[in-house]
């Protein structure tokens, strides 16, 4: 009776904690969260955690081969998890792009940016997107992250005051920690919020946003959020990971859909979303990026990008813009699965993006369910809280491109199907 | 000292966002505030309806701040931890018992307190002095059955001190922002920018039909 009690004690504490609760520990050992942590983790793994970090032995293409984290069986798995948005990073010329690269340049830079790492393929590529982006200069960081965390703290300072979105991604909050400014957060994607917000502070300010917030998948309104900040004197900064390369009539984001791009002051972006390789950027003018250059802490004690990164980046962009047909595709691709997930009575929130939060808002059902579709042959990685607030716990989907009609249907039925045994679709 | 029992009929609470500054103005040194965002913490209100207690029955309003908890490998892990900077009872029993057993701060008239119900929602209204102070409102979601061990810290001039309270009854929880919370212009929010303090909550707590027990208190070495 009393083991019974103790195991249900034990079942409680997995259901009732998450990784928010090992945020903060009292105490002068810092050390003294491992053992709370290890023994809720040893419970919550089997409980559904084994999803997280599946290794995966194969390119990350429309399938992929999954390492079952429950059972170590690989799987061949339909996949919609992958970012990869415009499926050019397992393409031929870029791979051949990147073994050249790797036979002239050897596996690294071998060196910060600003010493002895900027090799003539850096300075292509970025000259190469700036002109993609329609700017004077554009800057390269070794990852989207160190973007973020480099370009604003580079910018900005104590005393000045950096106004976030609360949906930020953690780069872009983690960048404002490190300028040591004073930090707002307004409103999701709510320009009302941020005017609030934006009166009556003094001195530098800068406003942050996304071209598309990558949990929800749904599209900054810019316009509003750009008039609202030119009204307070504020600079714009729009991180367009999860829209460069895809959103406006040349593809160069959600600034240039909503024909703001000069108005955003500044342009940010990275290379693993869409075009699945890796590395952050910032595009601007000239005088801008030689700031950012002598300023911009994360990137110059970094290494700098792999040369087989560079190579294939550049071959990955060559084909974006030759192709804009891959920009056409992906959009058909994002209507036909709206269209079927609302037939289906499927709840995907505010999206009208590739990224789809299939929500299942239950916390305590979502790795059951993540656990049946991939039995039935989808990969998709289960969202919870603290990641997205409580009982807004979902799959997140992300289209692309590469998929075909049959496959997006395939993933339809699974998801329908699983949805409905579960009672969480009509 | 054995375990303190208080039975509720109802417990609701709103967890808000507010200005790390804020929050760093009300704690005493050694306790840190959990941040839900850089330069943003969190501000709880927590109204009681006791229906059982060693002083009889009362209703009680909590304003804390939510701060890091005291985790030791081997022991029970506190759902989350607060610094109650501010008590307000109904009754100057229940008010002296709390100051003289747990050393909690009080404001130190006797406050009316009224819950409404409205559907799946419920309203507590706080006055003082003949002035409305506070109105906290939450919405409900499911019910479940919880035990949660919560940790209270509280620092007078006599020492500093903490409280194992462990909530048993059932609980509705969620992120729904359905609740509001209007905090009026009156000394007893003296501690609080309001204009800084959001007013819809991005937690909502509610329990109804269960018991608050308090474990001994222990008294805390400080620097």
């Amino acid at each position: 009776m009393e083991a019974a009690h103790r195991k249900e004690e034990r079942k409680s504490v997995f259901s009732d904690y998450d990784y928010s609760n090992f945020y903060y520990g009292a105490g002068d050992d810092p050390l003294n969260l491992l053992g709370p942590f290890r023994e809720w983790y040893e419970e919550a793994k089997p409980n559904g955690y084994y999803l997280y970090s599946e290794p995966l032995s194969s390119a990350p293409t429309t399938h992929v081969q999954v390492r079952s984290g429950r059972t170590n069986e690989v799987h061949e798995l339909l996949n919609l998890a992958s970012y990869n948005y415009l499926g050019v990073s397992y393409r031929d010329e870029v791979k051949q792009a990147a073994i050249e690269a790797l036979q002239k340049y050897g596996l690294g830079a071998s060196g910060s940016p600003i010493l002895s790492g900027t090799f003539d393929i850096h300075e292509e590529l970025a000259r190469e997107v700036a002109a993609f982006k329609a700017k004077e200069a554009a800057i390269l960081f070794p990852t989207g992250y160190s973007a973020n965390v480099g370009f604003i703290s580079s910018i900005m300072r104590s005393g000045d005051t950096i106004f976030c979105d609360q949906y930020s991604h953690a780069s872009i909050v983690d960048g404002a920690i490190l300028a040591k400014s004073k930090t707002v957060f307004f409103r999701h994607n709510n320009p009302m919020d941020l005017e609030r917000k934006l009166g009556g502070v003094r001195g530098k300010k800068l406003v942050v946003v996304e071209g598309v917030y990558s949990m929800d998948g749904d599209v900054c309104v810019l316009p509003e959020i750009v008039e609202v900040a030119r009204r307070h004197g504020a600079r714009v900064l729009i991180d367009e990971a999860h829209s460069t390369f895809l959103f406006g009539p040349n593809g160069r984001g959600v600034a240039e859909h909503f024909g703001l791009d000069k108005e955003v002051d500044f342009h940010l972006g990275t290379f693993s979303k869409s075009l699945g390789g890796q590395g952050g950027f910032v595009c601007g003018s000239r005088e801008l990026i030689d700031y950012v250059n002598a300023f911009g802490r994360s990137r110059f004690f970094s290494c700098n990008l792999a040369p087989p990164i560079v190579a294939g980046l550049r071959a990955g962009l060559r084909i974006v813009e030759e192709e804009p047909e891959l920009r056409t595709k992906l959009w058909s691709n994002v209507a036909y699965l709206r269209r079927r997930f609302a037939e289906e009575g499927i709840d995907i929130g505010k999206s009208t993006s590739q990224v789809m939060p299939v929500l299942v808002n239950n916390d305590a059902k979502v790795f059951a369910v993540a656990e049946k579709i991939q039995e039935r042959g989808l990969y998709l990685q289960p969202v919870t809280y603290p990641a997205v607030p409580k009982h807004k716990s979902r799959l997140r989907i992300s289209v692309s491109a590469a998929h075909t009609e049959e496959q997006l249907e395939q993933a339809v039925g699974i998801i329908a199907g699983v949805l409905r045994e579960e009672g969480i679709c009509r | 000292m054995p375990l303190t029992r208080y039975g509720y009929r109802n417990a609701i609470s709103g967890f808000f966002e507010f200005p790390t500054d804020n929050a760093r103005r009300i704690l005493p040194a050694g306790l840190e505030p959990v941040e839900l965002h850089h330069g943003t913490s969190i501000f709880s209100m927590t109204v009681f309806d006791f229906t059982e207690s060693e002083v009889g029955t009362y209703g009680e309003a909590v304003m804390s701040v939510i701060v890091s908890p005291l985790v030791k490998a081997g022991e029970r892990l506190p759902k989350s931890a607060f610094y109650p900077y501010l008590v307000a009872t109904t009754t100057r029993a229940a008010r002296e018992h709390a100051i003289e057993r747990w050393h909690l701060p009080h404001w130190m008239e006797d406050v009316e307190i009224g819950f409404e119900s409205q559907g799946r929602k419920l309203s507590a209204r706080v006055a003082a002095e003949g002035a409305p102070v506070a109105e906290l409102t939450i919405g409900d979601y499911s019910w479940h059955p919880v035990s949660h061990l919560y940790q209270s810290f509280m620092r007078d001039g006599d020492g500093s001190y903490l409280a194992n309270i462990t909530m048993e009854g059932q609980q509705s929880e969620h992120e729904e922002e359905t609740g509001r919370i209007r905090l009026y212009d009156h000394a007893f929010n003296k501690d609080l920018a309001l204009s800084e303090v959001y007013d819809v909550p991005f937690r909502e707590i509610w329990m109804r039909d269960g018991a608050q027990t308090f474990q001994p208190l222990v008294e805390l070495e400080t620097a």
